[in-house]
């Protein structure tokens, strides 16, 4: 095999060279991660200024379920991945059983996560009581409203599987960026809020 | 053909009056509030019932004259909700979405930027007044103009959803991804009514410098493709067909980043 047509099997890359999904979607992945990219700066900033105040109210956290956590949501990754591959191989009842599994591993996660909120507040780690805190219920918090607008993106890959009229492989994958994107963004803020030390 | 003639004649004459309204409009707001009020960047939460009393004393003529200006020709705001409500008409979406939008940022620009004019113009009517008052004149106008762009959130997912169904072609689709950006940007500026001071505060990094860095982006863009729509225009109901290549205006540099 020549090294073109190695470009063109590449699972990536389409055969017209274009990324997957509407092109314009990747605006919204360069425009979001500079927002959070600019949030995070704020935080670390703020974190180089009060080091102490923040290493002792980010004892608080719970490293563990963080990990779990993550563990969800990269789970959820790989099965939206899958669920896209099973688009693109024609095989839609499997694509909507992956995309099922994305959005109950994506429940699971807010179900963490919510738990994880109750568990803070409950100990007097709120919203107001550190500067930490502060960021840390803001980025959570922004996270889980990218993750419920992500339900709604799941709803439109279920809805396009469900008739064979509509399958748009285009937004079946435009869908699934908008996941990865969400996941992505979770795996920058565990390892700065709960990581990071 | 003479200007004259082409006013008489252009049948889209009242949509360029309704975008270079538009331009004034936006042009007459950022003087006001950045320059002659100095309203924005806003004061800060934390100023005591002695200290806004200085602070309005600082701006007594800019806060009186500057908000004058708006309550003149404050009423121009109208003409870009008019222009984007007519853009989602141009849509083959429901008029529903046109009406949702029209009512939703009419209704919203009475606290999101009314309420702080008064508010000031009454600070600064009568500088001898008691400082408590002063101190709650000051909180009401930031918060009524910060605290409540939460409600212009559902106006740009309305947007967002218009353009995203449409099949008219009236904007690019990374526009109503960028609508979904603004709008999440709007949630941000929540928490300004729990927090006096840091970030999230009304004056804060990320309740006001990030997020009014993404809202000038997002009105210039919208701005610019608004005046792209006129041009392409065709007064039809169908697809907005596109500008033939003599005529096409220059390229914008992220639409050729966008398109490969």
């Amino acid at each position: 095999m020549t090294a073109i047509e190695d470009v063109h099997t590449d699972p990536g890359v389409d055969e017209d060279g274009h990324v997957p999904g509407e092109g314009d979607m990747w605006f919204f992945v360069v425009f979001e991660s500079l927002v959070f990219t600019s949030y995070f700066c704020v935080y670390l900033y703020y974190r180089a200024q009060h080091e102490h105040a923040f290493l002792k109210a980010q004892s608080a956290l719970n490293l563990p379920l963080g990990i779990v956590e993550t563990i969800l949501l990269l789970t959820s990754s790989w099965a939206i991945a899958r669920c896209v591959q099973e688009v693109r191989a024609a095989r839609y009842r499997s694509a909507q059983r992956l995309a099922m599994v994305t959005a109950g591993l994506g429940v699971a996660f807010l179900g963490c996560k919510l738990a994880e909120w109750v568990r803070l507040i409950g100990e007097g780690h709120t919203f107001t009581s550190s500067e930490f805190m502060q960021h840390f219920f803001f980025l959570t918090g922004m996270h889980a409203i990218h993750l419920l607008i992500g339900f709604v993106v799941l709803g439109v890959i279920l809805y396009q599987l469900a008739d064979p009229r509509r399958r748009s492989h285009q937004t079946i994958e435009t869908c699934s960026t908008y996941w990865h994107t969400v996941d992505l963004f979770w795996v920058l803020i565990f390892a700065l809020l709960y990581i990071v030390r | 053909m003479s200007i004259g003639a082409s006013l008489r004649t252009d049948p889209k004459r009242e949509l360029w009056f309704v975008w270079y309204s538009t331009v004034a409009f936006y042009s007459l707001y950022s003087v006001v509030f950045f320059v002659l009020t100095r309203t924005q960047p806003p004061g800060r939460p934390w100023l005591t019932p002695e200290q806004t009393v200085g602070w309005f004393a600082d701006r007594h003529w800019g806060l009186l004259v500057g908000f004058a200006l708006i309550f003149v020709l404050g009423g121009f705001s109208a003409t870009s909700i008019a222009l984007i409500t007519y853009s989602i008409r141009r849509m083959s979406v429901s008029r529903a979405y046109a009406y949702s939008y029209l009512i939703l940022y009419a209704i919203a620009a009475i606290p999101g930027f009314l309420f702080i004019c008064v508010a000031m113009t009454v600070g600064a009517m009568r500088p001898e007044r008691d400082p408590t008052l002063m101190h709650w004149l000051y909180d009401f106008g930031f918060l009524s103009f910060s605290g409540t762009m939460g409600v212009f959130l559902v106006g740009s997912l309305v947007w967002m959803a218009a353009i995203l169904l449409d099949k008219n072609g009236v904007f690019p689709r990374w526009f109503g991804y960028l609508n979904l950006c603004n709008a999440l940007t709007e949630v941000v500026i929540a928490p300004s009514w729990i927090f006096q001071r840091g970030v999230l505060a009304w004056n804060g990094v990320i309740a006001w410098w990030i997020d009014v860095a993404v809202f000038g982006m997002y009105t210039v863009v919208f701005i610019y493709l608004l005046r792209s729509l006129i041009q392409r225009d065709d007064l039809g109901t169908g697809p907005v067909p596109a500008l033939p290549p003599a005529a096409a205006p220059r390229a914008h540099p992220l639409a050729k980043v966008l398109a490969g």
